[in-house]
């Protein structure tokens, strides 16, 4: 080694340890009380920072009704920017800013949950699905709004079936934002092509029977091997099966679990159904050049189709989703979300968003807007009686779905989801993958996947 | 004599074919990921049915649909990661060999109850840290910042283990004449322990790089966007909509890109035998 090279390494070393000194002496500096810049304690653009805010609690003592007059809400894709159109109207009503900033859904689930466990640095409003409910709810990080929600008298006016995730031992934790009502959307010209008559159909039977009449290269509907387990749910819950039972038992092998197990293998032996993965570009493909006709899925599926094959606009049509046995039910629900306020936030805060919550859910006139410019499907009933839900979609081909879809909601079933509900979809999964394959008989999978479900969790069998 | 020719032949075959096998295994995700990041989505996911194995023609425009999205901005992610990347290695380099150095040469007041402490952090897992850590750190006031996710782990325990059992090669006798000969005991550091380490420094870099470019959890939960490394914006392609796959594989492609060159420097200076005829016993 020559001497340049060993000059060299001890000026870079000099230079390294000058670097950690200026980190360790930052570290100094910044840890007396949370230097926040924006001083917006609801991790905003932000800094996070100021976990206690005990400042701010000291203002509310004394007057009891104070809001901040800015706050920011966390979001994702289509639900981001449907909270961005509020933004605008609730500044001129009530004059209070909200900033809302977009992540990717899973992105946002991870960083939100960590930051209510922490106790600092998480937005005051965040959007939830209430599919994690029971997850987040746990964390003991949202604020119970069960108060505000009665003083407000808006309660009755959600549909009944979405309070009962967001309630735990009286406590109410999230307002109701929207729901998946769900139908069997199809590509009408498809079918018509293929002398299908969906209209009439009632029964999964019937429907399978269409599907056999659609040429090889052309799938009734898809069943997704990421997904089986959404499928599944659907199903599941449009026979009113509970996953758990009251004492919280596992009942997935229950004889309605059964059921939808055999339904689902009998689609796919009957050869009318595809196996894409579900929201891949190739899903989205296939449903516009008609490869595969139907699909099984919540209402606000229609403002996805529209931005994603917007050119098969008018070509479909929707229908209520076939039922077990001619008159059965035929209402069921997939997704739908909430908001939430952390609780780690100033009341201040916490006020500010809860009124802005109130203004945005609880108000036919914007849930309205979500459901025009969005597709959104309002969980506030009021909402419903507004004739947007007559018109006539033109992607549907003049079809009013929105009046089908709000006779639905009220009729579904309510559906248990709780800490566990992971382990569910991961067993659900994995042993319809092997049903479905030939591997297991619809009875041996539903076995199965309760039995590993009640292994991972510690639950009894029912 | 012929018999054992043919038994060496035999070996050497099968060595061969063995080490042919593991490349194949390690080249052809790689390789995959390349070839996906050419072809527009649907070529590359259509389920078993033709394998597409010849790049196509597709990357620009791949690369353009990620560019256009307004919620990650990943070029940008990939200079956020190289820059976090290289400052931690130089830093956990310099607090690891001085940690190796210090517990493979240098005798203390409960030397060995403290190395087996630091040892034993490396059961912790990194998601069990995020909380207390990201507490810690936005307590300091250095949450999105890039030194919240530097700090943590400079003081690499895997590394501090690594280079005493390597610094624990260097010969006292080595140190003792150096120290009769004036030197001080930082000079025996970085004069004579450091440049023999070369080889096992190089080694630890490239841990600590990757250790450091995979990091996911924490990034994510303590920087904001415009700071995000890249796990965390290839991540924001995942969408309540759509994941958009066509997106990830450019995304993955490209940052492959300076691992590789992380690894093309740093091989050149695995040189062993560094030590030898050092010392005459």
């Amino acid at each position: 080694m020559t001497d340049s090279n060993r000059r060299l390494d001890r000026r870079r070393i000099l230079q390294l340890s000058a670097a950690g000194l200026a980190g360790l002496a930052g570290c100094g500096t910044g840890s007396q009380p949370a230097t926040d810049s924006s001083g917006s304690g609801d991790g905003g653009s932000g800094d996070g920072g100021s976990g206690g805010s005990s400042t701010e609690t000291a203002t509310d003592g004394s007057s009891g009704q104070q809001m901040a007059s800015s706050v920011t809400a966390w979001s994702w894709d289509v639900a981001a920017k449907s909270l961005d159109l509020i933004d605008e109207p609730y500044e001129e009503a009530n004059g209070g800013d909200v900033t809302v900033e977009q992540f990717g859904r899973s992105n946002m689930k991870d960083k939100f949950k960590s930051r209510i466990l922490s106790g600092s640095g998480a937005p005051a409003i965040a959007t939830m699905e209430s599919v994690d409910a029971a997850a987040w709810v746990d964390t003991g990080g949202l604020r119970d709004i069960s108060g505000w929600i009665e003083d407000a008298g808006i309660k009755d006016g959600f549909v009944s079936g979405k309070w009962g995730p967001l309630t735990k031992d009286g406590a109410t934790y999230a307002l109701p934002w929207d729901l998946g009502p769900v139908g069997m959307f199809y590509r009408n010209d498809v079918a018509n092509e293929h002398g299908l008559d969906l209209e009439s159909v009632e029964t999964w039977d019937q429907f399978i029977a269409e599907g056999e009449k659609l040429p090889d290269d052309t799938a009734l509907m898809n069943l997704p091997p990421n997904d089986y387990d959404g499928v599944w749910r659907m199903m599941f819950r449009q026979l009113g099966g509970l996953p758990f039972t009251d004492s919280g038992a596992v009942n997935i092998h229950s004889e309605k679990s059964l059921r939808v197990a055999r339904q689902m293998k009998r689609a796919h032996d009957a050869g009318v159904t595809s196996s894409v993965a579900s929201w891949s570009s190739e899903w989205f493909n296939r449903f516009a050049d008609g490869s595969i006709t139907g699909l099984y899925g919540g209402a606000w599926i229609e403002g996805t189709l529209k931005a994603e094959i917007g050119d098969t606009s008018g070509k479909w049509r929707v229908m209520k989703p076939p039922a077990y046995e001619s008159g059965g039910n035929r209402a069921t629900n997939w997704g739908g979300s909430n908001l939430v306020i952390a609780d780690q936030v100033s009341d201040a805060k916490a006020r500010r968003a809860f009124d802005y919550m109130q203004f945005a859910l609880a108000n036919k006139e914007m849930q309205l807007k979500m459901y025009r410019e969005n597709g959104l499907f309002p969980a506030y009933k009021p909402a419903y009686e507004s004739d947007a839900f007559d018109q006539g979609s033109e992607f549907l081909g003049g079809q009013a779905a929105g009046r089908m879809f709000a006779e639905i909601a009220p009729n579904i079933p309510s559906y248990t989801y709780t800490t566990d509900t992971p382990e569910i979809t991961k067993a659900i999964n994995s042993e319809f993958k092997k049903m479905i394959s030939g591997d297991l008989t619809p009875k041996e999978a539903v076995d199965s996947a309760a039995n590993q479900v009640a292994d991972r969790t510690g639950r009894e069998l029912a | 004599m012929r018999k054992s020719t043919r038994d060496e032949a035999i070996w050497r075959f099968l060595g061969y074919t063995f080490v042919l096998l593991v490349t194949l295994l390690m080249v052809v995700p790689i390789y995959w990921i390349i070839v996906a990041s050419t072809l527009p989505e649907q070529a590359f996911l259509t389920a078993g049915t033709d394998i597409q194995l010849l790049p196509g023609s597709h990357f620009f425009a791949n690369l353009e649909a990620l560019q256009a999205r307004e919620s990650v901005d990943f070029i940008q992610s990939i200079g956020n990661s190289v820059f976090i990347a290289i400052v931690y290695t130089l830093l956990s380099l310099v607090l690891c060999s001085m940690g190796g150095f210090a517990f493979a040469k240098y005798e203390f007041t409960f030397k060995e109850p403290i190395f087996y402490a630091i040892l034993a952090t490396l059961t912790l897992p990194i998601q069990l840290l995020v909380i207390p850590l990201f507490l810690l750190i936005s307590q300091m006031g250095l949450t999105n910042s890039y030194w919240a996710i530097i700090l943590p782990w400079a003081a690499n325990p895997l590394g501090i283990f690594l280079m005493r059992q390597n610094m624990k090669q260097i010969p006292d006798a080595l140190l003792e004449s150096a120290r009769i000969d004036g030197a001080t005991e930082f000079q025996l550091y970085y004069r004579i322990a450091l440049p023999t380490m070369k080889s096992s420094l190089a080694a630890l870099a490239i841990v600590l790089f990757l250790f450091q470019w995979n990091l996911f959890l924490f990034p994510l939960v303590v920087l904001n966007q415009g700071k995000y490394t890249i796990p965390v914006a290839i991540n924001e392609l995942v969408g309540a909509q759509r994941v958009y796959y066509d997106q990830i594989m450019v995304a993955a492609a490209l940052s492959i890109i300076p691992l590789f060159l992380v690894f093309l420097f740093l091989q050149r200076h695995f040189v062993s035998g560094i030590l030898a005829g050092s010392v005459k016993e």
